[in-house]
């Protein structure tokens, strides 16, 4: 349903024009490139092809039968759960509960942006220290409460069997957490800018019919910021499927034994260290045909029904 | 790979007298850059040679890695190569090699007679056409660190050039009985160093650099290449499943194994001789406790048989030899980088193509005992690993860590390094 | 609304608010903390307080004394600032077509704007490259030259997320605004820039905070594009200071907090736009 202000559609040139210019140039033809590096053979980064490939499609039948790819996916989607659930949730109630008080709210507003803010390297290391194996922060606190196994040899030679975070058992835990906490500030100031664009007079008609807090929250503030809340879930999708860099700082190249790929860091992994560029490109081609596939999925379950 | 280089010398600095026409600019690349253990050295170089022949050097070093090797083969493609440059000598250079984007020693020579006659030319890299193109700087050797002050409280002996395999073993027992690491390795991250030993304590030094081969159907050919490649899996394989790495080996990044023998947790490391800066850097008080040492042997190897050569030096590119402003000045801002009196400051115990050998001055405890062990040292040879592509070091590598935990067998990691080759 | 009294319920809120704080603030704090740690104390004891013989402001000394620093700054400022312009610039008027106006194809733009989102900046660096380099722009050695050839592809790799949030937030503008406004005899660029733009203020700001974000934290764009010192930037070149140290965490982490500063300078700023009440009347209009 348009309204009559949009029936001329000459305008349109002028708004859309200067985006897709740039994005033509400086994104779809990059990757339509990389999208041809899938069907070439690369014999290393920054170098022409050498030919195609033979099969062509030997990337994408490598792809259909690598098992680190399947393990790639089954962990990512269990990201792009814990984002929606933790990520998106965790942001929602901090941002509704921050909309509630008028002390302080502007101090929660800045902190909780902080770790978007420092760098992924930083937060890597730090996380490392907390997480390390020998010594680190919780190790210690395990160690203190007596949670841990220790021995004495016979030359007086302490020995703890300290917890491996980073092994098989733990890995998942020690991998998500980082980046749940990272982004939650992320999701916070959406939800917190969303809060702000409704306008007061709802509330305020509400309030003169007598509704409660509660009340309020359920019938004005979710409803209206449902699409906020859409653009939040296509957000939280493909920033799983793109996650690299705290995951990457921390576990590298599939600790523990190729348990730990995300599509992210094996795309990196494919293209930076294993040099194996055509196929780096076509699991790049995978996570952008995932990306558009699962989001317009959440758009159609989700988006008030006169838009997409 | 990264190739940090030991360092830290007083400077002594002389470079020869040129006299030079207009002052140019000049744009170099080189991987001393980021935490590069000579960027000093090269740094105090460049502003030596700025100072003398009043060019300016255009300075883009960057830390060595994949990226910063992309970057540079991308630079080539596009015509943004830098006039000097500073890079692998092995197949990554084959792309602007065989594009004839630098210029051979050879054809410098026939203007300036005197260009690298301070190098051994039996030592400058062989391009695939069998042309020099680079001046080698500043080499490497691979050895074992031994961590003394945990071999003491072990009563083992600091091993000397006629280690052996079975004497090792029995050491890594006592160690771990005695509480402590035997071997500081990241089997996750960095197996290649141990990599290389096995390889050669199942075949010869000579036989070192030969590699596996498939068969049409990509079948392992099950030649002695490959025989000797399985069965130097098989000992770390041995090794892991005694115990004798870290606990948490497969999850430990390199710096924490590192730490691990720092601290004076492991007894032995096997490294680069770009570790010695590392530990000045970050263990100077405990400097004396680290030993630099010999890699235990098995069959035909000798413990005093070790892993060395130069893998990087500076090429002139076209670019800068066909623009008449800067081929002189290009031309002698390499003379000058790899005169004897600058790679004097560059090399303390490394593999050096000077003829005259480099005079390094006042070594620390570990620079000593590195010295000392290279003194003893009967032969060394290049590392197997920079003969094969990327594709398939970074295969072999990562599936070292499959073949020790049984997921997959040591052939069948071979294989399929392999048929990336 | 807003009541002075203390109630269970405030208690409990503040309780869950104040919890959350502690866990962002505190890896601040740790930051600036160690970056006032000696050296090779960081990995021993890390969590307490550098007094005495631990304290030193070797690692702020060591960063700043590069005499480029000031130049790098300026650098990261010209290239995030006018990324952070062209892209609320650009995305507001695409986001503002898309969800206004219907017309065939708006279903496939959209799509694209999704699948630009995916594009991993690992697998399109090259090809940018090797663009620009053919246009004269990149790996020229020419320091203006050099900053446009980072700034290009970057507005491209802000634009689809921007163009996202802002096609959420343009949706909640009520469009009767509009309509009364274009009764009134405007036109629909003056609808956008009268209207949207000041209806949904907190929204752009939003953006805009990101775009600045990501643009300056993006190490790998600049390393691919800035090469040599005038060029740098100052994520850039403090990245390279922290990491010639190897394990010199107290270094690193002076090199974190000097990089963090301008961003939070930033976001304070824009972040009074996004506070309630401002917005308020002007939708009202």
């Amino acid at each position: 349903m348009t309204s009559m202000i949009y029936k001329r559609k000459s305008p349109l040139f002028v708004f859309l024009i200067p985006t897709f210019l740039m994005l033509a140039i400086f994104l779809y033809y990059p990757f339509v490139q990389n999208i041809i590096n899938t069907i070439m053979n690369i014999g290393g980064l920054g170098r022409a092809a050498d030919g195609m490939n033979t099969p062509w499609y030997v990337n994408y039948a490598t792809l259909l039968k690598d098992p680190n790819m399947r393990t790639a996916m089954k962990n990512t989607c269990i990201l792009i759960l814990c984002t929606i659930v933790f990520q998106v949730g965790i942001a929602l109630i901090l941002a509704l509960l921050v909309d509630t008080i008028r002390v302080g709210a502007q101090f929660f507003r800045t902190v909780y942006f902080f770790p978007i803010v420092i760098s992924a390297t930083a937060l890597g290391l730090m996380f490392n220290l907390i997480f390390l194996y020998k010594g680190g922060m919780v190790n210690q606190l395990l160690l203190s409460m007596g949670a841990l196994d220790s021995e004495i040899k016979s030359n007086g030679k302490m020995i703890v069997s300290w917890l491996d975070w980073k092994d098989q058992a733990h890995f998942l835990f020690t991998m998500f957490m980082p980046v749940m906490w990272q982004y939650v500030g992320f999701y916070f100031v959406i939800i917190v800018t969303g809060l702000n664009n409704i306008n007061q007079d709802l509330f305020e008609s509400a309030s003169l019919d007598g509704a409660d807090g509660w009340q309020k929250t359920r019938y004005i503030t979710l409803p209206m910021l449902r699409n906020v809340l859409c653009t939040c879930l296509v957000l939280a999708i493909t920033g799983a499927l793109k996650v690299f860099d705290l995951p990457w700082v921390m576990f590298g190249a599939g600790m523990p034994q190729n348990q730990g790929w995300l599509t992210g860091t094996y795309m990196y992994d494919q293209t930076f260290n294993k040099m194996n560029v055509d196929y780096g490109s076509t699991i790049a081609v995978l996570i952008v045909v995932l990306g558009v596939v699962l989001s317009n999925v959440a758009n159609r379950i989700f988006r008030p029904s006169e838009d997409y | 790979m990264k190739r940090k280089l030991a360092l830290t010398l007083a400077l002594t600095l002389a470079v020869g007298t040129q006299v030079m026409a207009a002052p140019v600019s000049l744009n170099v690349v080189t991987s001393y850059g980021g935490d590069d253990g000579n960027r000093a050295n090269f740094e105090a170089a460049v502003a030596a040679y700025e100072a003398e022949t009043g060019n300016t050097i255009n300075d883009g070093s960057a830390t060595s890695n994949e990226e910063w090797k992309a970057k540079v083969l991308t630079d080539f493609e596009t015509g943004s190569e830098p006039d000097v440059l500073f890079f692998f000598t092995n197949a990554d250079a084959e792309p602007f090699v065989t594009a004839d984007k630098v210029v051979s020693i050879e054809e410098i020579r026939a203007e300036y007679p005197d260009y690298a006659a301070n190098m051994k030319d039996s030592m400058l890299a062989v391009a695939s056409d069998g042309k020099n193109y680079a001046v080698p700087s500043a080499g490497f050797w691979e050895n074992m660190f031994v961590n003394k002050s945990v071999l003491d409280a072990c009563g083992i002996a600091v091993p000397g050039p006629d280690y052996t395999w079975d004497q090792f073993l029995a050491d890594c027992e006592t160690i771990k009985e005695n509480g402590y690491t035997p071997i500081a390795c990241s089997l996750f991250e960095v197996p290649h160093y141990w990599f290389e030993f096995v390889v050669m304590n199942n075949g010869t030094i000579d036989n070192q650099l030969e590699v596996p081969t498939v068969d049409e159907e990509g079948k392992l050919v099950m030649d002695a290449v490959a025989e000797k490649w399985i069965a130097g899996l098989e000992d770390i394989k041995a090794l892991y499943e005694a115990g004798y790495f870290p606990e948490n080996t497969l999850t430990a990044t390199d710096a924490e194994t590192v730490e691990l023998f720092g601290e004076g947790e492991a007894a032995f490391l096997i490294d680069g001789s770009w570790k010695v800066g590392y530990f000045v850097e970050n263990h100077a008080d405990t400097l004396e406790d680290y030993v630099v040492s010999y890699v235990p042997a098995k069959g035909e190897r000798s413990a005093s048989e070790a892993i060395g050569g130069i893998s990087m030096g500076y090429f002139v590119t076209r670019k800068a030899w066909d623009d008449a402003e800067k081929r002189d000045a290009a031309v002698s801002f390499v003379s000058c980088l790899t005169s004897d009196e600058v790679l004097s400051t560059f090399v303390t115990t490394e593999v050096t193509a000077l003829v005259n050998g480099a005079s390094p001055a006042g070594l620390n405890a570990l620079q000593q005992s590195a010295a000392d062990a290279n003194a003893a040292i009967t032969g060394v040879v290049g590392a197997v690993q920079d003969t094969i592509t990327g594709e398939c070091k970074g295969d072999l590598f990562g599936n070292i860590q499959n073949v020790v935990t049984g997921s997959m067998t040591a052939e069948e990691a071979v294989e399929s390094a392999i048929k990336l080759n | 609304m807003y009541s002075k009294k203390i109630t269970p319920q405030k208690v409990i809120v503040y309780t869950i608010l104040g919890f959350w704080a502690l866990t962002t603030i505190y890896p601040f704090v740790w930051v600036i903390l160690n970056s006032f740690r000696q050296k090779g104390l960081i990995v021993s004891d890390s969590f307490s307080l550098p007094l005495g013989d631990a304290f030193t402001l070797d690692n702020y000394m060591t960063a700043t004394q590069r005499s480029d620093f000031k130049n790098a700054y300026l650098n990261s400022f010209l290239i995030s600032g006018t990324v952070t312009i062209a892209v609320v610039l650009l995305a507001g008027l695409a986001a503002y077509a898309l969800v206004r106006y219907t017309f065939r194809g708006k279903g496939l733009l959209y799509s694209l704007i999704m699948a630009g989102m995916m594009f991993p900046v690992f697998s399109t660096i090259i090809p940018v490259f090797r663009l620009e380099a053919m246009l004269g722009i990149a790996g020229s050695g020419n320091r203006w030259l050099s900053l446009v050839a980072v700034i290009l592809p970057q507005i491209a790799g802000n634009l689809c997320f921007a163009v996202i949030i802002l096609m959420g937030f343009i949706q909640s503008v009520p469009i009767e605004l509009e309509e009364s406004a274009y009764l009134d005899g405007c036109n629909v660029y003056q609808i956008y820039f009268h209207i949207i733009m000041p209806a949904a203020r907190p929204s752009f700001a939003t953006v805009a905070i990101f775009a600045f974000l990501w643009s300056y934290n993006d190490l790998f764009t600049q390393s691919f594009f800035l090469r040599y010192p005038q060029e740098r930037a100052i994520t850039g070149l403090l990245n390279e200071i922290s990491s010639q140290a190897g394990v010199n965490y107290g270094l690193m982490a002076a090199a974190v907090v000097l990089v963090v500063i301008p961003v939070l300078v930033v976001y304070v700023l824009l972040q009074k736009n996004i506070i309630k009440g401002l917005t308020a009347g002007a939708i009202k209009g």
